[in-house]
């Protein structure tokens, strides 16, 4: 965002109300203001009261008054972490937490090999391929609400289910299965969706890039008598270890902080409540808005703690 | 006789023509159209069933006939037109104001000098981090505290909304834009002003008009976000009368009874707007996309 070219037009002398440079900022704060006071009303103002609102008893009752609510020190935090649907207790039962970083980082290294091989299928001439890549788009533009019960729909645990009828006339299975209601089966599968639906993200982002790979470095690899898996092992991957890294940065913060899909597919039961779920159950279930606040800065300081460690591990391999 | 002929020809030349790469890109590709275009299929198909077909004990692959009784159903019954006005409502003023409000600041990003800068843009982008679940609970405290000071009923508001998804499409809005902006030469700003126009004359009648197609792009990011948003729609909206479509086809989907072809002609009428505006101006919405127009 910085690092603009300067305007080398002359300048009166620096400083003072009404030399060029002084009325240039001041148009700037004008034109920026708005978007400023709003950002930071909305965003930044929030999230800091909302390390208040954790360390508060906040309920229905006083939550127009939070100011005046009771301090409670670390009594959420604590609430939270021995509460049975957020800790681990065993396999049978994973708790929000384990559950969350299991499934973003399964979804997005799912998302990641799925929009790969659509990036690879699509770099190839063929005819049709514009249409080809807008409807590779769809899952991602369309509205998760449509998409999410669509799927649902196919799912449906009825015979009248498509998958089960489809399973069923295969003989795969004899009656039919509640897929989104079974322990285990569930996550896969809202992984697996997860990935269908945000691989177009990753294919354009590495489509890109492969656009931008220098074609001598194939010819090189053809002089050499590589055959094509090993131009993609030695020469494809190589190039795209960048672009990599930062889908892979950025789909695991949002598939993290991701509250839509889970809730609309099984409403974070049978294994797979994620933490922000787990933080609309606590506050707009249960109207306990100081644990709700609570378990979100977890959530923010697990995604914090993995976002300094894979800066300084992986991106710094990576940085060119 | 040649007729066989023919045929053997063409088995032949589809024998010659395949080889093992072209055999597995074809088979890939047909995978992934049928994943992807069949859930969509499968919705627009299930809205035009009857409930007999869609309650029946084996699915209906193709309706027997176009009928609209879910369609019907959903605006007898369900008021549903009610609900595609509300999210126009709040679509279409997010996108002018977020357009017109990250132009300004997207100029001033781009073109000018002004202190704190730096501090200030790398401020907005943080925004990218936040989940929005972390800022609901806060925001939906200074709602009801609003609320309460000023004796009005805050929360069931759509205007609370547009308010919210400007707060949630202004950073991407400001960072496209000024991209945007520095591809354009600053020369041609530069003979404006020498001509002797003042700094807006020249943002109004030089730097926008040629940077309709981000202006466009910015749009359509804006109003596709507010209009397929969920999470703040579901808290901060509670009356029937004022649920944005997404939420209307939540309630509509736990109803006690099931009717799935009500939600599938529910969530055709939501995808087809977005996804004819995509695939309209495709070639200038994919690098927004790229740049993560869409957050999540």
């Amino acid at each position: 965002m910085t690092g603009s070219t300067p305007n080398d037009r002359p300048r009166a002398t620096a400083g003072g109300w009404y030399s060029l440079q002084a009325q240039e900022a001041r148009l700037a704060w004008a034109l920026i203001l708005p978007t400023t006071l709003i950002v930071f009303g909305l965003v930044i103002f929030p999230a800091i009261f909302s390390i208040w609102i954790s360390f508060s008893d906040v309920g229905l009752k006083n939550l127009n008054n939070v100011f005046r609510a009771p301090f409670v020190g670390l009594e959420n935090y604590r609430h939270v972490v021995n509460d049975f649907a957020f800790k681990f207790q065993g396999l049978e039962s994973w708790g929000a937490a384990v559950t969350s970083v299991v499934y973003s980082f399964s979804s997005t290294i799912l998302t990641l090999i799925v929009g790969l091989i659509a990036a690879l299928l699509l770099n190839r001439p063929f005819r049709a391929r514009g249409l080809t890549r807008a409807v590779f788009l769809f899952p991602y533009v369309a509205p998760i609400v449509s998409v999410a019960f669509v799927w649902r729909w196919i799912l449906d645990p009825r015979p009248s289910g498509v998958l089960n009828d489809v399973l069923m006339t295969l003989g795969l299975i004899e009656l039919p299965r509640a897929y989104l209601a079974t322990r285990g089966l569930a996550l896969a599968l809202v992984i697996v969706f997860q990935a269908w639906r945000y691989f177009p993200f990753a294919m354009l982002m590495i489509l890109a890039r492969l656009q931008a790979v220098d074609n001598t470095l194939y010819e090189a690899a053809d002089v050499d008598g590589a055959n094509s898996w090993q131009k993609f092992w030695y020469v494809t991957l190589p190039e795209l270890r960048y672009v990599l890294g930062a889908i892979f940065l950025l789909r695991l913060i949002w598939t993290f902080n991701k509250f839509d899909d889970i809730f609309l597919l099984t409403s974070g039961g049978f294994g797979t409540n994620v933490l922000p779920v787990l933080t609309y159950q606590f506050s707009f279930k249960a109207f306990n808005f100081g644990k709700g606040a609570a378990n979100a800065m977890i959530l923010l300081l697990i995604l914090v703690v993995f976002l300094i460690i894979y800066v300084s591990t992986v991106m710094r391999g990576t940085e060119e | 006789m040649n007729h066989t002929d023919e045929r053997l020809n063409f088995i032949e030349h589809l024998a010659r023509w395949i080889n093992w790469p072209r055999f597995i890109f074809a088979v890939t590709l047909i995978f992934f159209l049928t994943g992807i275009l069949f859930p969509f299929y499968w919705m627009a198909s299930s809205s035009f069933k009857t409930y007999a077909e869609i309650g029946g004990r084996k699915p209906v692959y193709i309706p027997s006939a176009l009928r609209w009784e879910a369609y019907r159903e959903l605006f007898a019954y369900w008021n549903f037109d009610v609900n595609i006005v509300n999210s126009i409502k709040v679509a279409v003023p997010t996108a002018l104001i977020a357009v017109i409000l990250s132009t300004m600041g997207a100029y001033a990003v781009a073109r000018l000098h002004f202190r704190g800068k730096d501090l200030l843009t790398n401020g907005i982008l943080v925004v990218y981090l936040f989940p929005g679940i972390l800022l609901i609970i806060p925001l939906f405290a200074m709602v009801s505290r609003i609320g309460a000071s000023i004796g009005f009923e805050v929360q069931d508001n759509l205007l609370v909304l547009v308010v919210m998804y400007l707060a949630q499409t202004l950073p991407v809005a400001l960072y496209m834009l000024a991209n945007y902006f520095r591809t354009i030469p600053a020369e041609i700003e530069q003979a404006g002003l020498i001509d002797g126009c003042t700094r807006i004359e020249v943002i109004w009648r030089i730097t926008l008009p040629l940077a309709i197609p981000a202006l466009v792009s910015v749009a359509i990011y804006t109003f596709m976000i507010a209009w397929n948003e969920f999470l703040y729609a579901l808290v901060f909206l509670n009356s029937r009368d004022l649920f944005t479509m997404p939420i209307k086809i939540n309630t509509i989907f736990n109803d006690p009874s099931p009717r799935p072809h009500v939600v599938m002609a529910a969530s055709t009428i939501m995808t087809i707007p977005v996804v004819t505006l995509f695939l309209a101006l495709e070639r200038f919405l994919e690098e927004g996309l790229a740049a993560g127009g869409v957050k999540g």
